[in-house]
C-alpha cells in the first residue's frame, strides 16, 4: 500500500515536473522568437510585399467572418437584454448594455476567435508542414533565416489587422444591436443612442482596440511557434495544429481576464 | 575540404558516436549502411541543419559551430543541399524556387535576364526544359522532377560542396540512372566536393571516389569501391551481400510476374 502511494506520488511529481519542463522550454522558444522578430523588422530584413501579402490573408480575408460574428453578437446581446429589461429597467439602458459588452468584450474575443479559427490554425498546419517536410531545413540550407521570411510577416500582419478587425467588429456589432433592438423591444435607435452615450467612456474604444493589439500580437505568435515546433508527419502537424487552438484559445481568455483589473480600476 | 572530429549526436538514443573523417576537395564520397543509422543525421552536421552534441564540423578550416549567424549563412550558401524528397517551396513555382538558390538574395525571384539565364542554365544542367516546367508549381512535376528542380536548385548558385540526402529513394530505375548520371557530370563539370547519403550500394560504388559505411552510429569502412568490393570485414561483406541478396530477390519477384504476365497473355 505503501509503496503504490510512494509510486503514484512520485509519478504525480514526475509529470507536473515534465509538463512545467514543457511550459518552460516553449516560453523560452517564444520569448526567443520574439526577440528575433523585434531584431529582425528593426533591420529591416522584412520584406513589406511579403508583410502586405499576409494583411491581405489575415485582415482582408478576415472581414466577412468577423462581420458575421459581430453581427450575431450585437443581435444576440440586445435581445437577451430586452428581455431581461422589459420590466423594471428603462429600456433605453439596453444601449450602454449593447454598447459596453460588444465594445470591451465581445468584438475583441469574437474577433480573436475567428482570427485563431481562421489564420491561427492556417499558419501552424501550414509552417508544421513545411517543417515535416523539411521546407524549413531547405530554408536555412539556402542561408536563409525563417523569421523574416515566414515569422515576421505572419506576427506584423496579425498586430497590425487585428485592432482594425476589432474596430470593425465594434462598430458592426453596435449597429446589429440597435437595429435588432428596434425589432426585437421596439426601442428606437434615438433611444438606444442615448443610453448608449449615458455610460460611454472614449477610452472603452482605445481599450478594446488594445485587446485587439495584444490578442493580434499572441496568436499569430504562438501559431508560428507551434508550426515551427512541429515534430513527426501528417500526424504530427496535426497534433501541433490542435495544441496550437487550445493553446491560442486559453491564451486569449487568460489574457483578456487580466484587462480588467489592469486599466478598467 | 570537410573534417569531422569526434562527433557525437543523441536523439533519446545514441545516433553518431565519434565520426572522424575527412572529405577532400572535390572528392564524392559516399555514405551507405542501413536505415536509421544517423547516414542523413551525419549530412545535416555539415552545414549546421543538426548541432552535434559533442565534437566539430569544419568546412576550409571554419567550424560550422563556432561560427556566428551571418557567417553561418555564408558558410551554407557554399554548400548545396539536396533533399530526399527535394523539399520545393509549395507555393512557389519552378523559377522562384531554383531563384532561392541563387547567392545575391537581393536579386531572389526578380525576373532580369541575369537571373532568368542563370535559372535556366540550372535547369538545363539537370536536364529539365526550362520553358516547360518553369511556371509550374512542385504538385504538378513527377517525383523525379522534383528532384531535378531540388537538384537544381542545390547548383544553381555554384556551390563548392554538394551535399546529397537519398537522391535516388523512391525513384524508378531510368531517373535512378539520370540523378546518377547527373551527379557524375555536376562533379566534372563544377569540379564540387560532394558527399552523397543513399541506400543504393551500386549507385554508391558507380559514382564515388570513396564509400563510407556506417553502421550503430560509427564508421565501420572508408575506402575507394574496388577496396569496398574486395573487402574481407564480415560487416562489409554481410552489407553488400545482403544487397546483393536483396537484389536477387526482386528479379527472382520480377522475373516470376513477367512470366505470369507471359502466361496471361498467351
Amino acid at each position: 500500500m505503501r509503496k503504490l502511494l510512494q509510486k503514484t506520488l512520485f509519478g504525480l511529481l514526475a509529470h507536473i515536473g515534465r509538463a512545467a519542463e514543457g511550459a518552460l522550454r516553449h516560453a523560452g522558444e517564444m520569448t526567443r522568437l520574439v526577440w528575433r522578430v523585434v531584431v529582425v523588422t528593426l533591420t529591416g530584413k522584412v520584406a513589406l510585399r511579403d508583410v502586405m501579402t499576409q494583411m491581405m490573408s489575415v485582415g482582408v480575408g478576415s472581414i466577412p467572418l468577423v462581420a458575421v460574428t459581430a453581427v450575431l453578437s450585437g443581435v444576440v446581446t440586445s435581445q437577451q437584454g430586452g428581455y431581461q429589461f422589459t420590466s423594471s429597467i428603462p429600456l433605453y439602458v439596453l444601449g450602454s448594455v449593447v454598447t459596453s459588452s460588444v465594445v470591451l468584450e465581445l468584438g475583441p474575443v469574437m474577433t480573436s476567435f475567428v482570427l485563431i479559427g481562421r489564420v491561427g490554425a492556417r499558419i501552424t498546419a501550414e509552417l508544421g508542414t513545411m517543417k515535416v517536410s523539411e521546407q524549413i531545413d531547405a530554408l536555412y540550407s539556402l542561408g536563409l533565416d525563417p523569421v523574416p521570411v515566414l515569422a515576421a510577416p505572419r506576427i506584423i500582419a496579425g498586430t497590425i489587422a487585428m485592432p482594425l478587425l476589432v474596430g470593425l467588429a465594434d462598430f458592426i456589432g453596435v449597429f446589429a444591436g440597435l437595429v435588432a433592438a428596434r425589432f426585437a423591444v421596439g426601442l428606437g435607435p434615438e433611444s438606444f443612442l442615448f443610453g448608449a452615450r449615458m455610460f460611454w467612456h472614449s477610452w472603452d474604444l482605445l481599450y478594446s482596440i488594445a485587446k485587439g493589439l495584444v490578442f493580434g500580437f499572441v496568436i499569430p505568435l504562438i501559431s508560428v511557434h507551434m508550426g515551427f515546433q512541429t515534430l513527426g508527419g501528417a500526424e504530427g502537424v496535426g497534433r501541433a495544429t490542435t495544441s496550437a487552438v487550445v493553446f491560442m484559445i486559453i491564451t486569449v481568455l487568460v489574457l483578456d481576464a487580466t484587462f480588467p483589473p489592469l486599466f478598467l480600476n | 575540404m570537410i573534417e569531422y572530429s569526434d562527433v557525437h549526436k543523441a536523439f533519446d538514443v545514441p545516433v553518431l558516436t565519434g565520426i572522424n573523417l575527412t572529405v577532400d576537395t572535390r572528392e564524392t564520397l559516399s555514405i551507405v549502411g542501413p536505415s536509421g543509422t544517423g547516414k542523413s543525421v551525419l549530412l545535416k552536421t555539415t552545414n549546421g541543419l543538426l548541432v552535434p552534441d559533442r565534437g566539430d564540423v569544419r568546412i576550409d578550416g571554419v567550424s560550422v559551430y563556432d561560427s556566428e549567424r551571418d557567417a553561418l549563412s555564408e558558410i551554407r550558401r557554399k554548400v548545396g543541399y539536396v533533399f530526399q524528397y527535394a523539399a520545393l517551396f509549395d507555393s512557389m513555382n519552378v523559377f522562384e524556387n531554383v531563384c532561392t538558390g541563387l547567392r545575391d538574395g537581393e536579386a531572389r525571384r526578380a525576373r532580369t535576364p541575369e537571373i532568368l539565364r542563370k535559372v535556366c542554365e540550372a535547369l538545363e544542367d539537370v536536364n529539365l526544359a526550362p520553358s516547360l516546367v518553369m511556371h509550374k508549381l512542385p504538385s504538378e512535376l513527377s517525383g523525379g522532377m522534383r528532384k531535378r528542380v531540388g537538384l537544381a536548385r542545390a547548383i544553381v548558385g555554384r556551390p563548392e560542396i554538394l551535399l546529397y540526402d537519398e537522391p535516388v529513394t523512391g525513384l524508378d530505375p531510368v531517373n535512378t540512372a539520370t540523378i546518377s548520371r547527373l551527379i557524375m557530370e555536376i562533379r566534372e563539370r563544377s569540379h564540387v566536393t560532394s558527399i552523397v547519403v543513399t541506400h543504393d550500394i551500386e549507385q554508391a560504388l558507380e559514382i564515388s571516389d570513396r564509400v563510407a559505411l556506417l553502421t550503430h552510429g560509427k564508421l565501420r569502412f572508408v575506402g575507394p569501391p574496388a577496396s569496398f568490393r574486395a573487402s574481407s570485414d564480415p560487416v562489409v561483406r554481410a552489407f553488400a551481400d545482403r544487397e546483393a541478396a536483396a537484389e536477387a530477390a526482386l528479379e527472382l519477384v520480377e522475373g516470376g510476374q513477367s512470366e505470369e504476365e507471359t502466361e496471361e497473355e498467351s
